[in-house]
C-alpha cells in the first residue's frame, strides 16, 4: 500500500433512483481519505443508499441507477464503463449490519476472499490470514481454535470476523453499514476501538442509527434527510455547534 | 481508574487531567512568585507572574475544550461524568486564583516603587495558610482524597480569622496620617486575595469530594445541624 495514495471519495451532484423514485438528491461533498466518516439520519434518508453506492452494490437492485453525477475514489470515476466492478468491491470492502460469517471454519472464513483472488499458496495464506485476524484485534482470541466453526463466536466475534475478512483482500476503504446494532455494549465498544484504530490504514465509512457512536467515532458526520445533504461537517461541530436548524432538531429529538 | 475499552475515551482523560495538573502547578508559581516579588520587593519577579498569566488563561480554555469534548463524544457517565464536571469546574476555581496572584504581583509592583515597607511581612502567616489551603485542595484532587478534600473548610476558617486581624491592623494604620494610606491600602486588598484564594481552594476541595462520593457538600456549613432541636417557643 503507497503511504502517499489518496483515497479521498469525491461526490459530485450525485442523483440516484430506484426506478422513477429519486432516493439521493444533489449531493456533493468529498470523504477524507484515512478517516472515519459517519452517515446519520432517519430512516429513509438514503444514507444506506449511498453507502451501496461507493462498491457499486446498487448495480444488482433491478432499475437502480446513478441518474446523474459522478463518484471518483481516488481519482477515478467508479460508474465508469471501464471499471471492473469486482476490482473495486476488493478495494471498498463492506461490513453489514448483521455479521454473516459462512458456515465454515474461523479461518477458511478469514481466507475465502484470497482464495476468491487465487491466492493457493498455503503459507502466504497463513501469513494474510494472521494479520487480517491481528488487524481485527480478534486473533488473541482465536488463535488456538482457528479451525474451529465460525458460527460458534458471539455475536461481537463474529461482527470483527466479518471485519477481518474485510481486511484480508486489503481494500483501501471499508463500508460499514450499522456494525453494532447487534451488538451489546462491551462488544461495540470493541468494534469502536478497532474502527478507531484501523482509520490510521483505511478509510472506513459507517452508517450508524447510534448518533453517540457516531459522536464516538467519527472524524466527520454528515446528515442526511429525504435523500439530501443537510450537513457534513467535522463531529465535534455538528455536535455541539451544527450550522442547520434541522440537524440540530434530529440530533435534540425535536425532529418532526 | 480502570480503563475503558474504546481507548481514545481514555487519551482524551488523561490529556484532561494533565491539563489540569500542569494548570495548577502554574497557578502554584504564579501565587508563589507574586508573594515573593511583595515580600521581597522584586519587581521583575513580579512582572513575570503577571505574563504567565496568560498560560493559565489559556490552559482554562484547553480543559473547558477538552471537556467539551468528552461530553460530546463520549457521553460520560458515573465517575467518568463527575470527574469531568468536577476537572472543568476545579479549572475555573484555578484560573480565578491565578488571577488573584496577577492582583498580588501588580500591587507588589506599586509598592515596590515606593519607600520600603517592612509590613509586608504581616501578610506571611495569611499567605502560608492560603497557599496551605491551595496544596492541600490539589493534593486531595491528585491522591483521592475526599477526606482532605472535607477538611479545607476549616482551614479556611482560620485563615478568614487571620484576615479579619490583620484586616483590623491595617485599617488602623490607615487611620494614621503617616502618608503611607496608598501602601496601606494595597497591603488590604493583597489580604482580600489571599482569603479569596482560601475561599476558591475550598471550592476545589468540595469538587473533588464531588468527584469521589458522589456528595454535594457546597453550602453544607450554612446549614444548621441535622440532629439540632428546634427551638422551643
Amino acid at each position: 500500500m503507497s503511504p502517499d495514495r489518496s483515497d479521498k471519495i469525491e461526490v459530485h451532484d450525485l442523483h440516484f433512483a430506484y426506478g422513477h423514485t429519486c432516493a439521493l438528491k444533489a449531493l456533493s461533498f468529498d470523504i477524507p481519505d484515512r478517516q472515519v466518516t459517519a452517515f446519520i439520519g432517519p430512516s429513509g434518508c438514503g444514507k444506506s443508499t449511498l453507502l451501496r453506492c461507493f462498491n457499486r452494490m446498487n448495480d444488482e437492485i433491478p432499475g437502480a441507477r446513478v441518474s446523474h453525477g459522478s463518484i471518483h475514489i481516488g481519482g477515478v470515476n467508479i460508474n465508469d464503463r471501464s471499471v471492473d466492478v469486482v476490482k473495486l468491491r476488493r478495494e471498498v470492502g463492506m461490513v453489514f449490519q448483521k455479521s454473516n460469517p459462512f458456515p465454515r471454519s474461523i479461518f477458511d472464513n478469514v481466507a475465502f476472499g484470497l482464495r476468491l483472488h487465487g491466492m493457493r499458496h498455503s503459507a502466504r495464506l497463513t501469513q494474510a490470514v494472521e494479520e487480517a485476524l491481528e488487524s481485527a484485534a480478534l486473533w488473541d482470541e482465536v488463535k488456538d481454535r482457528l479451525h474451529d466453526s465460525a458460527l460458534g463466536l458471539s455475536g461481537g466475534q463474529q461482527q470483527r470476523l466479518c471485519i477481518a475478512r474485510s481486511l484480508a483482500v486489503k481494500p483501501r476503504i471499508i463500508l460499514m453499514d450499522e456494525p453494532c446494532s447487534a451488538l451489546d455494549p462491551i462488544a461495540t465498544a470493541k468494534v469502536e476501538d478497532l474502527i478507531w484504530t484501523l482509520k490510521q490504514q483505511y478509510t472506513i465509512i459507517i452508517v450508524t442509527h447510534n448518533m453517540q457512536q457516531a459522536s464516538r467515532v467519527a472524524d466527520h458526520t454528515a446528515f442526511f434527510h429525504l435523500g439530501e445533504l443537510v450537513e457534513f461537517s467535522p463531529t465535534l461541530k455538528l455536535f455541539s455547534n451544527p450550522a442547520h436548524k434541522l440537524t440540530e432538531d434530529y440530533l435534540r429529538g425535536t425532529f418532526g | 481508574m480502570s480503563q475503558h475499552i474504546f481507548r481514545d475515551y481514555d487519551n482524551a482523560i488523561r490529556h484532561l487531567q494533565e491539563d489540569l495538573l500542569t494548570m495548577a502547578t502554574l497557578t502554584r508559581q504564579n501565587l508563589e512568585q507574586a508573594m515573593q516579588a511583595l515580600l521581597r520587593a522584586d519587581t521583575d519577579l513580579a512582572n513575570t507572574v503577571i505574563a504567565a498569566d496568560s498560560d493559565v488563561d489559556e490552559l482554562e480554555r484547553t480543559v473547558d475544550q477538552i471537556g467539551m469534548e468528552i461530553l460530546v463524544r463520549f457521553h460520560p457517565v458515573a465517575s467518568d461524568l463527575r470527574l469531568i464536571l468536577a476537572s472543568m469546574k476545579i479549572s475555573t476555581n484555578l484560573e480565578r486564583i491565578s488571577d488573584h496572584a496577577v492582583g498580588i504581583a501588580k500591587r507588589a509592583r506599586k509598592i515596590n516603587q515606593g519607600q520600603p515597607l517592612q509590613e509586608v511581612q504581616w501578610l506571611e502567616p495569611l499567605y502560608a495558610q492560603a497557599y496551605g489551603l491551595l496544596r492541600d485542595a490539589m493534593d486531595s484532587y491528585t491522591n483521592h482524597d475526599p477526606v482532605l478534600g472535607q477538611s479545607l473548610h476549616a482551614k479556611d476558617q482560620e485563615l478568614d480569622r487571620l484576615h479579619k486581624q490583620l484586616t483590623r491592623t491595617l485599617s488602623e494604620q490607615l487611620e494614621t496620617p503617616d502618608g503611607r494610606s496608598t501602601a496601606w491600602l494595597h497591603l488590604i486588598f493583597v489580604a482580600r486575595s489571599l482569603e479569596r484564594i482560601g475561599d476558591l481552594s475550598v471550592n476545589i476541595g468540595e469538587e473533588t469530594v464531588f468527584l469521589e462520593s458522589a456528595k454535594d457538600i457546597r453550602h453544607e456549613h450554612r446549614k444548621p445541624a441535622v440532629d439540632t432541636p428546634p427551638p422551643t417557643p
